[in-house]
């Protein structure tokens, strides 16, 4: 596994060096003070990988630890004789992969099959609710995924660089998401005994809107997984760092080191061919850390 | 020489049950048959049980390596099953990652009907392949309690999360509800343990889980299991935050311990300290019309004796079910 993605994005790098050896053929030797024909980025998706990948994309992603956490909190074991002991030491470097792991098993595959076809987005964000079966969780891709979604429609789809067809492909989505059936549908009805409750059609998950954006903006799929699962790994580094694990070297250093590379790369391996039935917890204790951030006397995090 | 018999028209692992009811209003064994590996088992009617009651087992108490069993459940309109196991089901190794041990679960709940599935935890053993599919169409008005759950192994061999890979999902689809043109998913729980095939930046499985020697879930939708859905999600809420602290004086404390506590009170306040003592971790959620609730336990037993306590003080699955229907969980 660790070989094949490796070898994967070395083929990315191989790919944008060629590309770029061929198009200096064009530039004039001459200096000039206007500005060059030729664009700095060849290819027109790496200036949406900037952008999806930057950690000032409005998703509001600074408000979740994903469990951290609850992981942290969980860790102490509060006696009756109020000296507290640990349960197990917390420690970063053991929680950064379980995360990554949990995250790429429950959500990536999602990301991956909006990629491949936004038009299914609807469907897949149905599915993708009825599969995260804890109230913090879906709070948290809910509110990154209709933030997303609002960026999509006023910041990027009217892009001169967006095509109509692209423009256009997550209107339906939107007016489902709209629709009075999503708001009201399942609260109401609740109440009233003897009326089925159905959930909302629609519900604006992260997953499934990030792979149609990615895919919309003309991000390839394995760019698009790397920067959905490196996303995740930056949000978790900037909460260690506001839970005051530790400082903002240490989580540079983490997230430029090798063993985080190797560990997104064989993530993405190992759920490139998993179907959206096929998504699972792999880590089946993180739904109990994340499921219980509710029962966090003070928190500074909202998942 | 040909065989005088005639054919068997099912295949190995293949079982079926069907539950109606009749005029008085009592459930009753329809259909019954299986195949081995698969063994069930249906106690002689009584004139006052609640619901049929259905003994899973398997031949030997496991299925060895590459088993597949495959039982299809239907509970027709208003009548009432429930399933339960003797002892834990124990998947044994599989010679070789590729061949898989499999238990598939197919329920077809009609109007109003109701079904209780409360197992033993299932114990896959050290290199075992499992996969558990369990899919459940619920009708409109029909109520399920579904439990499942994994051990780490035979602990006593020195087994802990040695498995191969383990996978387990449970879906609950709505069927045949008012302005719905197909079934749709309601809930999938899914989870997939992989104990050999892991990037090298990852810890091992057991690692992975943390001390918890079982792990589960309970799933419970439609208007029979409200009042306990309910109970859970109100449980859950009146847990003891973490991290708070206790700002009354000793002299308050001591005065509040005096003072006398209603029944649940007190049944709370010791269930706690088990949950404390055992490091029990749950988490109750609503989601989509089910609740569904989440647990891990340091020892499997810890996880039974919260289950059974939780179930046994809301007190309604006894009623509706009958005693046998929680033999599993006491």
């Amino acid at each position: 596994m660790t070989c094949g993605g490796k070898a994967a994005i070395e083929h990315q790098e191989q790919v944008g060096k060629t590309t770029e050896s061929s198009s200096q053929d064009t530039t004039s030797p001459t200096l000039t003070l206007t500005p060059s024909s030729t664009p700095l980025l060849q290819d027109p998706s790496h200036h949406y990988l900037l952008l999806l990948s930057d950690s000032a994309l409005p998703l509001g992603s600074f408000a979740f630890s994903s469990g951290l956490e609850s992981y942290l909190a969980h860790a102490r074991r509060t006696t009756p004789s109020s000296s507290s002991q640990y349960l197990y030491k917390p420690s970063f470097t053991s929680f950064l992969p379980l995360s990554l792991s949990s995250y790429a098993s429950t959500t990536l595959p999602f990301a991956l099959a909006a990629h491949r076809d936004p038009g299914l987005t609807a469907e897949l964000d149905d599915i993708l609710d009825a599969s995260i079966i804890c109230a913090v969780g879906r709070r948290a891709s809910i509110a990154q995924g209709r933030a997303l979604l609002s960026i999509w429609e006023k910041s990027l789809a009217p892009s001169s660089a967006v095509s109509a067809d692209a423009r256009r492909a997550l209107e339906g989505y939107s007016a489902v998401l709209r629709s009075p059936s999503s708001t009201t549908a399942g609260q109401n009805a609740s109440e009233e005994e003897g009326e089925e409750v159905l959930p909302p059609p629609v519900s604006a998950h992260l997953a499934p809107l990030f792979g149609a954006v990615a895919r919309l903006l003309g991000l390839a799929a394995r760019q698009t997984a790397y920067v959905f699962l490196f996303s995740h790994a930056k949000a978790l580094v900037s909460a260690a760092v506001r839970a005051g694990m530790f400082g903002p070297y240490q989580a540079q250093k983490i997230l430029a080191g090798g063993e985080l590379r190797v560990l997104l790369a064989d993530l993405i391996e190992r759920e490139w061919n998993v179907d959206v039935e096929h998504a699972a917890q792999s880590v089946p204790v993180m739904d109990l850390w994340i499921g219980r951030h509710e029962m966090l006397y003070s928190r500074i995090f909202n998942s | 020489m040909e065989s005088p018999f005639p054919k068997s028209s099912s295949s190995a692992g293949e079982g079926r049950i069907i539950v109606d009811l009749l005029p008085n209003r009592l459930s009753t064994l329809e259909h019954i048959s299986y195949q081995y590996p698969l063994k069930l088992i249906s106690p002689s009617p009584k004139t006052d049980q609640p619901s049929v009651l259905v003994f899973l087992l398997s031949y030997g108490g496991g299925l060895v390596g590459g088993d597949q069993v495959n039982l299809s459940v239907e509970v027709r309109p208003g009548a009432k099953l429930s399933m339960v196991t003797q002892g834990h089901t124990k998947i044994f190794q599989s010679v070789s990652p590729h061949v898989v041990t499999r238990q598939g679960l197919q329920v077809e709940l009609k109007r109003h009907a109701a079904f209780c599935l409360l197992p033993d935890p299932v114990q896959p053993f050290e290199s075992s392949v499992y996969e558990q599919i369990q899919t459940f169409n619920v009708a409109f008005g029909a109520s399920l309690c579904l439990l499942d759950w994994v051990t780490h192994g035979r602990s006593a061999r020195g087994e802990n999360w040695s498995l191969t890979r383990w996978v387990g999902r449970n879906e609950i689809w709505a069927s045949e509800a008012p302005k719905l043109s197909k079934p749709r998913l309601l809930v999938r729980d899914a989870i997939v343990l992989d104990g050999k095939e892991r990037s090298t930046q990852l810890r091992t499985l057991q690692e992975s889980m943390y001390k918890h020697a079982v792990v589960g879930t309970l799933v419970l939708r439609g208007p029979m299991m409200k009042s306990l859905g309910d109970f859970f999600l109100s449980e859950f809420a009146a847990l003891p935050r973490l991290g708070a602290r206790d700002f009354r004086s000793a002299e308050t404390r001591q005065k509040e311990a005096a003072t006398p506590r209603l029944p649940i009170e007190t049944w709370r306040a010791t269930r706690l300290a088990q949950e404390q003592e055992s490091n029990l971790l749950w988490s109750a959620a609503s989601v989509r019309g089910c609740v569904v609730v989440k647990f891990g336990a340091a020892t499997v037993e810890a996880g039974r004796n919260w289950i059974g306590s939780m179930l046994l003080q809301e007190g309604s699955l006894e009623r509706e079910f009958g005693e046998a229907a929680l033999m599993c969980i006491r």
